[in-house]
């Protein structure tokens, strides 16, 4: 037998392939885990610059230049309400100022209610004012009287 | 669910698995070179022995990783490929302590069946809500199971009635089941009386909230009939397991305030049932072995009853087990000695209860390592599913948070068992020991899992 394929080196070599696969196998287990805790852990800088998502009108409500089916792109962060300063601004009478963002952490998209007087509904949940909440794929978003839906 | 949903690959599970085959091939290809050079070991097989258990064992994790793909689940990618990781890791050293029937037995009566169930989980996976609805029938077979086995089980040779044969069926582990029927059972009762149980305020202390006692007993019951049970079949590592799934389960499932007072009582409760056993009642002999073991493994001073010595290691002593496992350890060392190179079948049980001394000594402590890695990070994921469910399906959020705790629990006792940190119990470490029974309730577990995965992924919140 050829020295190279000596059956000692083979399974030295063999022992240390087994040790090297299962290390790569943990690491990507720990970047699968980062992956999805990125926002939770590291806060704003970390935010994913592309979000897969869109928002569309299911009902206008109360503010006029809204149409029904209209579709807004959405940015890992972006914030909705009445306000000018808003990524997506809603001037519907039952919508706060500064009402509510969405956000996305690279792997689902989350919804906050930034404490607004009339509340920010998932379907017919309402949030918790501060607590951010999962939103999922066709779900619907109720701010005053104006619904959305997520879209991808 | 609107055409919108993108139709997800589940492509970081893919990978993942990928590894774990390429793990169990490089395994493989190292058994069979080893019993090239140590004829000695009686386990020894050829290579094509081995191809088709293995390539069931392959094909099986595909199976599912497919299974979960058609149904479009694109949540929990890593639940599945280290539950396959650490099978693949069992299977390696069981083939190298068993032998090829070893591996058959495993697979037949664990994997296999435990397959079916997962399959049905995932494809059914409102089967759940019967397990809310049937909770309690499905819990009181589980109960009623261990203590039949109490009565009637099939004594092995140390006299400890451990397994159950009925009819033609090989005989079962039956104290596997009664881990899973607590939780089942606690998971209802507290979805069921969580809004009842406020819980008084006592004087003087604003604080503490006294709960009321109808809340604890049905739960209490359930653990005093199981620990009677498993007493009389001396599986004292099983009662470890339940009294860990009680307290964890009631702090997850009722308010903190409540907790401190249950944890109070309880302890108060312990220390009193074990002064009145100390100065009434003969501690088992099991368990003053253990303790002596744990102790001093060196120690070869014996328990004598009538002037006999007593108990299971008599002829090499008390602490055998633990020096062997001790021996195994320190002969592993970092790297390991190779797969088939130690000699872990010194260590008496070495394929079930001491198999994580067997794999530090074949496989080396840096494996060892990244396997308590993985349990750690399989538990995170679990109480993470727990967390992300709807807020309203505590049925659910108990479940998991019970099967987490129950895979959790075990490979800490066992663990510390193997490494003597911890006075030593019988348990089975999840997915890595020679087990059928066992590995099926854990397959049956993961079943569970990932149908809630399901349930969390399709729902708009």
């Amino acid at each position: 037998m050829i020295e190279l394929f000596d059956i000692n080196t083979l399974l030295f070599a063999g022992k240390w392939l087994l040790i090297g696969v299962i290390y790569l196998f943990l690491f990507i287990v720990l970047i699968a885990v980062r992956r999805e805790m990125g926002l939770r852990i590291g806060g704003r800088e970390r935010l994913p610059t592309e979000a897969p998502g869109r928002l569309r009108v299911r009902f206008p409500g109360g503010d006029s230049r809204l149409q029904n089916g209209a579709v807004f792109n959405l940015s890992a962060e972006t914030r909705l309400g009445a306000g000018a300063d808003n990524d997506i601004v809603l001037s519907d009478p039952f919508i706060s100022s500064r009402h509510a963002r969405m956000v996305w952490d690279g792997v689902e998209w989350w919804v906050e209610d930034l404490g607004s007087k009339n509340g920010t509904f998932i379907g017919e949940v309402r949030l918790l004012p501060m607590k951010p909440n999962i939103i999922l794929v066709s779900a619907t978003i109720r701010l005053g009287d104006v619904v959305l839906e997520l879209l991808e | 669910m609107s055409s919108g949903v993108k139709r997800t690959y589940r492509f970081t599970e893919a990978v993942l698995l990928l590894l774990t085959a390429v793990t169990a091939m490089i395994g493989l290809f190292l058994l069979a070179l080893t019993f090239q050079v140590r004829e000695d070991i009686k386990s020894s097989m050829t290579l094509a022995q081995m191809v088709l258990p293995a390539s069931i064992l392959v094909c099986s994790f595909i199976w599912v990783h497919l299974l979960l793909s058609i149904r479009h689940v694109g949540m929990e990618q890593l639940l599945w490929p280290i539950v396959c990781l650490l099978l693949v890791l069992g299977m390696l050293l069981i083939w190298r302590l068993r032998g090829v029937e070893g591996a058959w037995q495993q697979i037949l009566r664990g994997l296999l069946p435990g397959l079916l169930l997962i399959t049905l989980f995932v494809l059914r996976h409102y089967w759940v809500e019967y397990l809310r609805r049937w909770a309690v029938p499905i819990s009181l077979i589980g109960l009623a199971l261990p203590i039949a086995t109490a009565i009637f089980g099939e004594a092995d040779e140390t006299g400890v009635r451990l397994a159950l044969k009925l009819g033609p069926l090989p005989a079962i582990q039956t104290s596997e089941f009664v881990k899973l029927a607590l939780i089942i059972f606690l998971a209802w009762y507290i979805e069921k009386q969580g809004d009842k149980i406020e819980g008084r305020a006592v004087p003087m202390l604003d604080w503490l909230r006294m709960p009321s006692l109808s809340y604890f007993i049905p739960g209490t019951l359930f653990v005093i009939l199981a620990t009677l049970a498993l007493v009389g079949m001396s599986d004292f590592g099983a009662v470890l397991v339940l009294a860990v799934l009680f307290v964890a389960m009631l702090y997850a499932g009722f308010e903190t305030r409540l907790f401190a007072t249950v944890v109070a009582i309880g302890l108060a409760l312990a220390l009193l049932a074990g002064l009145v056993l100390y100065f009434t009642w003969d501690v088992p002999v099991v368990i003053r072995y253990r303790f002596m073991a744990f102790l001093d493994p060196w120690s070869q001073e014996m328990i004598l009853i009538d002037g006999q010595p007593a108990g299971i290691t008599v002829s090499q002593g008390p602490g055998y087990q633990i020096q062997q496992a001790i021996y195994a350890v320190a002969a592993g060392g970092i790297s390991g000695t190779g797969l088939g190179f130690g000699s872990p079948e010194y260590i008496p049980l070495a394929h079930s209860d001491f198999i994580y001394a067997a794999l530090l000594e074949e496989l080396g402590s840096i494996i060892g390592i990244a396997v308590l890695i993985l349990f750690a990070v399989l538990l995170l994921r679990i109480l993470r599913l727990a967390l992300l469910l709807p807020p309203g399906q505590v049925f659910e959020r108990l479940l998991c948070i019970g099967i987490g705790f129950q895979l959790f629990s075990q490979v800490f006792i066992m663990v510390g068992g193997t490494l003597n940190l911890f006075p030593l119990t019988g348990l089975t470490v999840p997915f890595l020991s020679q087990g059928g029974a066992a590995l099926l309730v854990y397959m049956l577990e993961v079943g569970i899992l990932l149908a809630l995965v399901q349930r969390w992924d399709r729902r708009a919140v």
